[in-house]
């Protein structure tokens, strides 16, 4: 079947439309209870799509292509449209890939688009603590795919501005300045990577948008939002940008004392969604990690999207199926009550 | 060279001053930058005098130079117009006002407390990228140099920008933007931050206080292929003699690297004519 195909037959009947039919009338209504709590608590439900993919040298699009099958995205979302992928780049060394988006996930997501119409697809980060952005590029592996597949990357860091209001209100930010490139795209897409974090205790598709921030304007390493408040900053960004599409590669991520120095864990996961808390609360379930315990996945529930198990259908393969816990330090506090219920 | 010049060429704006990108918005840094590097091909100050002009436009009163002028806490641009502006009397006043705004102006500074995680001492005063934030190798590095050329190597915030990047330099050599460990494990070095470093303690430090730096940038340095990092390099190695002798074929191999990575930024260029001229280091340049 034709990847046209294959999306335009999903549109008709959803797996989760199939066991609700098929659900007794009493254990609907018990299976209600939470989901009703929810909506009080104004959280929409969310679908969140895991695959499994075990390593990079396989076939990463046609998971890439399932998730957005699964996940309802329509041809005309994308036919004609342009994406803006936003990879997690943060630094190289050359024992650790594991600390950036790898390049084998950013190639199947521009084909999956480029496949389903989309008529430009660019690669876009303004990373946060090295400025030179093109040798991260090159050193991470992106620049050859890039290449291969003649896809522009924009520095987000020396980008022209505009200025907007801050739609979060979390932080004493009353604006946000902003790369004019986010203003030209039509989808913007957070391709982060599944890591623990020393100050946020995860790092996943809503804290990799601190890399759309200009480091001309907000410093490096982003000091200004660090210094009002990372948590508050993180909802501030998300709220204000409302990004389209998140894809988190887990295929392997990091544990212990991420973003950079941690250990390589492999967790053999892509997890995809349009509903940043939801995909981060799923990928903090696969981690071992409860999302309650992260304040910033915690505040946004309600306000950014949800992270309430019972409003997050799950699509492909379920989280206890690829659960596997990331080992957490004891030195960190960020760290120490992450597990707790 | 020449095409490197002209590339910059197309990013001036009508104004005088430089975008970092042809039809883009004016940008202090990238105007500067130009001025710096097209001084060094031989540009008389006739033609450079609108850029400079252009500069002295966007200055505050309290004499900072911010990267948009309703912006004014990203001031670090400041230490580049000082230096654009070095050397020509015309712009005598708005270069001595920038240089008070620096020596009058610092990060956010604290006294380390005994569980904190950072290694570094944050109390060592130096410059932030922006205002009321805490202060970074860079910013420090480019601010050390700007006083430098102005007279000001004795001045004590010189000598505390230098205490400040030493302090920073990780034990195994090199600099990044200025963790040196955090949680007990240190992090990875940076050649653009390396090099910048280098270049500001050149004239203040003793070698042997910075010899696995040297080290660190003379290994890394046959790896690079990318404007920021091969340029300050370049100038990091070059302000301890230790300028290699292909740099000028890794810069001219970088220029044509646009085919790879894309057009490089007039800021990017102008780095690397800077590189390709200044073949004494980066604060020697504008002896």
């Amino acid at each position: 079947m034709s990847l046209l195909g294959f999306l335009q037959d999903s549109s008709r009947t959803s797996r989760r439309d199939l066991i609700f039919r098929m659900l007794p009338r009493g254990l609907f209504t018990l299976l209600s209870l939470p989901v009703l709590h929810a909506c009080m608590r104004n959280e929409p439900p969310a679908q969140v799509f895991i695959a499994k993919v075990p390593r990079y040298n396989i076939e990463i699009r046609s998971a890439v292509v399932s998730g957005f099958r699964e996940l309802g995205v329509r041809l005309e979302e994308i036919k004609g449209k342009t994406i803006l992928l936003k990879p997690n780049l943060v630094e190289t060394r050359s024992d650790a890939p594991h600390i950036n988006t790898h390049p084998a996930v950013i190639r199947a997501a521009i084909e999956a688009f480029l496949n389903l119409g989309a008529s430009k697809v660019m690669v876009a980060e303004g990373a946060g603590h090295c400025r030179d952005a093109l040798r991260l590029l090159e050193e991470a592996g992106i620049a050859q795919v890039l290449k291969e597949d003649r896809i522009p990357f924009v520095d987000l860091n020396y980008d022209d501005v505009y200025a907007v209001l801050n739609a979060g209100g979390n932080s004493r930010l009353k604006s946000l300045t902003l790369p004019l490139t986010l203003r030209k795209v039509d989808w913007i897409v957070s391709m982060a990577k599944m890591k623990t974090h020393h100050w946020a205790g995860v790092t996943l598709s809503m804290k990799n948008l601190f890399g759309l921030m200009p480091g001309s304007f907000y410093g490096w390493p982003k000091n200004v939002l660090h210094h009002v408040g990372l948590e508050n900053c993180i909802l501030d960004i998300n709220a204000t940008v409302k990004p389209h599409f998140a894809i988190v590669d887990g295929i392997v991520g990091m544990e212990g004392d991420g973003p950079i120095m941690g250990p390589p864990k492999e967790a053999g996961v892509i997890v995809m969604g349009r509903n940043f808390p939801a995909v981060d609360a799923t990928c903090t379930r696969i981690m071992g990690i409860n999302p309650r315990n992260i304040p910033y996945l915690a505040s946004a529930s309600g306000k950014n999207g949800t992270i309430g198990e019972d409003r997050i259908q799950q699509r492909g393969e379920t989280i206890i199926s690829v659960k596997t816990d990331f080992a957490l330090l004891d030195i960190i506090p960020a760290h120490k009550t992450l597990r707790s219920l | 060279m020449k095409k490197a010049i002209d590339d910059i060429s197309t990013s001036r704006l009508p104004d005088g001053g430089f975008a970092l990108r042809p039809g883009g918005q004016y940008r202090p840094d990238a105007t500067a930058w130009a001025i710096m590097s097209l001084r060094l091909c031989g540009f008389s100050a006739d033609p450079l005098y609108p850029a400079r002009a252009r500069l002295a436009i966007g200055q505050d009163e309290d004499g900072r130079i911010a990267v948009a002028k309703d912006q004014p806490q990203a001031f670090w641009p400041t230490p580049l117009a000082i230096l654009a502006w070095h050397g020509q009397a015309e712009f005598d006043e708005p270069r001595e006002r920038a240089v008070r705004f620096l020596l009058n102006t610092t990060g956010r500074h604290f006294k380390r407390d005994k569980d904190s995680p950072i290694g570094h001492d944050p109390s060592i005063v130096g410059w932030p990228w922006t205002e009321a934030t805490h202060s970074w190798v860079e910013p420090t590095s480019l601010s050390i140099a700007a006083l430098s050329v102005t007279g000001h190597r004795a001045h004590e915030r010189v000598g505390e920008g230098v205490r400040l990047l030493m302090d920073r330099q990780l034990s195994s050599g090199g600099w990044n933007c200025g963790n040196t460990t955090v949680f007990g494990t240190e992090l990875a070095p940076t050649p653009e931050s390396t090099g910048l470093a280098l270049a500001a303690v050149s004239e203040a430090v003793n070698r042997q206080e910075v010899t696995h730096s040297i080290d660190y940038l003379m290994g890394r340095i046959k790896t690079l292929t990318t404007p920021l990092s091969l340029g300050w390099s370049v100038l990091g190695l070059a302000a301890w003699g230790e300028r290699p002798r292909n740099a000028n074929a890794l810069i001219d191999r970088c220029l044509t690297m646009q085919d790879r990575y894309g057009s490089y930024d007039t800021s990017l260029i102008s780095l690397m004519i800077f590189a390709r001229k200044a073949e004494g280091g980066f604060i020697h340049a504008f002896s």
